[in-house]
């Protein structure tokens, strides 16, 4: 494999081909075995930059599920996402110090994040489910001038550090490749958090209720049930994960007031590829985000912004629903 | 037509202005009038085509970067840099509109969010013509042509925007009017039915974009020598929102509507951020409270202030 010297990041040159001491090294083997150093080094870094978009991929999912969730039930983009992202990170901040856990405020914060959503679901966006699209922006876009401000008077403009937990914070080594344990754990978090909420949506009752309302609405409302606590609880639990991606994110990135338009984005482009609505969708569309954003950053650092959008357009002209969404 | 004689009495007022206004005031009513052409731009496709653009600073953008680049690079006077540069932007908005209108509804949205998005990923990268995330700084007024120099003053400048902003007006009014925006109506209000009628509709959505991102072009291109420098922020999808939220706030398919909700969001930011740090929080307050009270936005409230009688009748 000629290329493998050059892929890797090029800290130990490739073996020889000839030892100066035993002689020609057989080549009987084929063209992998000639660089088994090389080989391993370009797998560890193969392994560890998957890693890497895993837990990217977590992060993103986190934020993606909870937006699909609250377009599929409500049909409303939620701008606000990202802020909701952001108070997760900073209501974790507190919950911290406060407690001196990082499980406490895992726990704490995504629970206030949501609690928060569903105030707003009931104070507000309960009033104008029958008006068109243009309300929710408006109102989103408020939430998150209000929710952005709030955080700076309460917080201040200073990044905050947010130190993950010390059983956490050490690094392992994968085929000699340095590894943070925190990113492996994030990775093993989104596993666990998907699982959680398919097992969710198909075994209890109020998931039930979810995938029922999002399908037939007026029908469900129909069989009895009141649609609007299903609404509140929605919105309150799609601002909740969003509360957990920023808790979890925050000792990557630190608490910052930049965290929510980045967010938001990011979110927008996965929820979109994988198909407004689509709990699945969601899931590959964080998958495919994360590892174009870490593989392009590293092969075509000019390129990676790019290629997400480019993606994300080439995915919606061949299926304008999205992946896995309903045709719009 | 309500309001006419309320809109020429607007027009003067807005010529008399630098006769009475201080220099500051001026420079800031010039942003507010490029940013009212620039929601009015999206007003065509938000309120008379239902085509709720995500990515509209494209068109901004698209016009601005274009326009500082043929003022740093050419010779060329200011006003035809700047109608170029909206003729480039109109031009491009064909592309963008053939492969955003595959799509209808939140997927239409989401295909024009992509490009502004694409564009600003490129406008970051591409240092040569957009200088990266520094910008393009120092973006003359050229003179010209034959020896005209009125447009390189601040007046004159004022002027050349509130007369390329009332020509935009007529322009989209008289198109709203015409048998073409009668068609877009149609789609608007039901676009299977137009079809039905025997409309090819989606020539007519990508016409209707192709002359919203030139006439928001036009607005970026006065943008860049305004301020004499651009930014990779005139292509970040927070400003598509902002300018959305202009039209809505103003009032969508009115056309002066969006007008004054650009003039408002600007004024209204500029007075907030002079009198508390936390602007912000009244100024998202103030848009729930337009969502919860008044959905007619600004020019809705305006009409029912001037008519009280004729309203009184029905």
């Amino acid at each position: 494999m000629g290329g493998v010297g050059t892929l890797h990041r090029g800290t130990r040159p490739c073996p020889p081909a000839f030892d100066p001491l035993r002689g020609p090294i057989p080549q009987a083997e084929g063209e992998e075995s000639q660089h088994p150093i090389a080989l391993m080094d370009f797998l560890g870094f193969l392994i560890t930059q998957c890693l890497n978009a895993l837990s990217q991929a977590a992060l993103l999912f986190f934020l993606g599920v909870g937006l699909t969730l609250i377009f599929g039930i409500m049909r409303i983009v939620n701008f606000a996402h990202g802020a909701f992202f952001m108070l997760g990170a900073y209501v974790g901040y507190t919950a911290v110090h406060l407690t001196g856990s990082f499980w406490a405020a895992l726990v704490f914060a995504p629970v206030a994040v949501g609690l928060v959503g569903a105030a707003f679901e009931l104070g507000i966006l309960r009033r104008l489910y029958r008006r068109d699209g243009s309300a929710f922006l408006m109102v989103t876009f408020g939430l998150t001038l209000i929710l952005g401000e709030a955080i700076r008077l309460v917080w201040g403009v200073a990044a905050l550090e947010v130190p993950s937990p010390q059983s956490l914070s050490g690094i392992v080594f994968i085929l000699d490749e340095p590894f943070p344990v925190y990113r492996l754990f994030l990775a093993g978090a989104g596993v666990v958090v998907a699982l959680a909420i398919w097992q969710f949506l198909e075994r209890t009752r109020l998931g039930l209720l979810i995938r029922a309302t999002s399908q037939n609405a007026e029908m469900v409302h129909a069989l009895g049930t009141d649609v609007r606590l299903v609404r509140s609880a929605v919105f309150g639990i799609g601002c909740g994960l969003a509360g957990i991606g920023g808790v979890f994110a925050a000792p990557l990135v630190t608490a910052s007031l930049g965290m929510a338009p980045n967010a938001v984005i990011d979110t927008f482009v996965i929820v979109i590829i994988g198909g407004m609505g689509s709990f699945p969708g969601s899931l590959i569309g964080a998958l495919l985000v994360a590892f174009v954003q870490v593989f392009g950053t590293y092969y075509f650092p000019d390129l990676a912004m790019a290629f997400m959008y480019l993606i994300m357009l080439a995915v919606l002209v061949v299926r304008p629903g999205g992946l896995l969404g309903k045709e719009a | 037509m309500p309001g006419w004689r309320a809109l020429l009495l607007i027009a003067v007022l807005l010529a008399a202005a630098p006769f009475g206004l201080p220099l500051y005031a001026m420079t800031l009513l010039t942003e507010a009038l490029i940013l009212g052409l620039f929601a009015m731009s999206l007003d065509l496709m938000v309120g008379y085509t239902r085509l709720y653009s995500f990515g509209h600073a494209a068109a901004y953008g698209l016009g601005a970067y274009a326009a500082g680049n043929l003022l740093l690079h050419t010779g060329l006077p200011l006003v035809f840099a700047v109608l170029l540069a909206a003729l480039f932007s109109g031009v491009v908005a064909i592309g963008v509109a053939w492969v955003c209108t595959l799509a209808t509804g939140v997927s239409f949205s989401m295909l024009t969010l992509a490009f502004a998005q694409l564009l600003y990923a490129i406008a970051f990268k591409w240092t040569a013509v957009t200088g990266a995330s520094d910008g393009l700084a120092g973006i003359p007024r050229s003179p010209g042509p034959f020896g005209i120099t009125i447009f390189g003053s601040k007046t004159g400048f004022y002027y050349l925007v509130l007369a390329l902003l009332i020509a935009a007006y007529l322009f989209c009014r008289a198109l709203v009017n015409s048998p073409f925006g009668a068609v877009l109506r149609g789609i608007r209000e039901n676009e299977p039915k137009t079809q039905a009628l025997g409309f090819n509709t989606r020539r007519y959505k990508i016409a209707v974009v192709a002359i919203a991102y030139a006439l928001g072009g036009l607005a970026g291109a006065l943008y860049a020598p305004f301020a004499g420098f651009t930014n990779t922020e005139l292509l970040f999808w927070l400003f598509s929102g902002q300018v959305l939220i202009m039209v809505i706030v103003g009032g969508a398919g009115t056309l002066v509507g969006p007008i004054l909700g650009a003039a408002f969001f600007l004024l209204v930011q500029q007075y907030l951020s002079s009198y508390t740090d936390s602007w912000a929080l009244f100024f998202g307050a103030i848009f729930i409270g337009f969502v919860l009270f008044a959905p007619q936005g600004i020019w809705g409230l305006a009409r029912r202030a001037l008519q009280p009688r004729s309203g009184n009748a029905v």
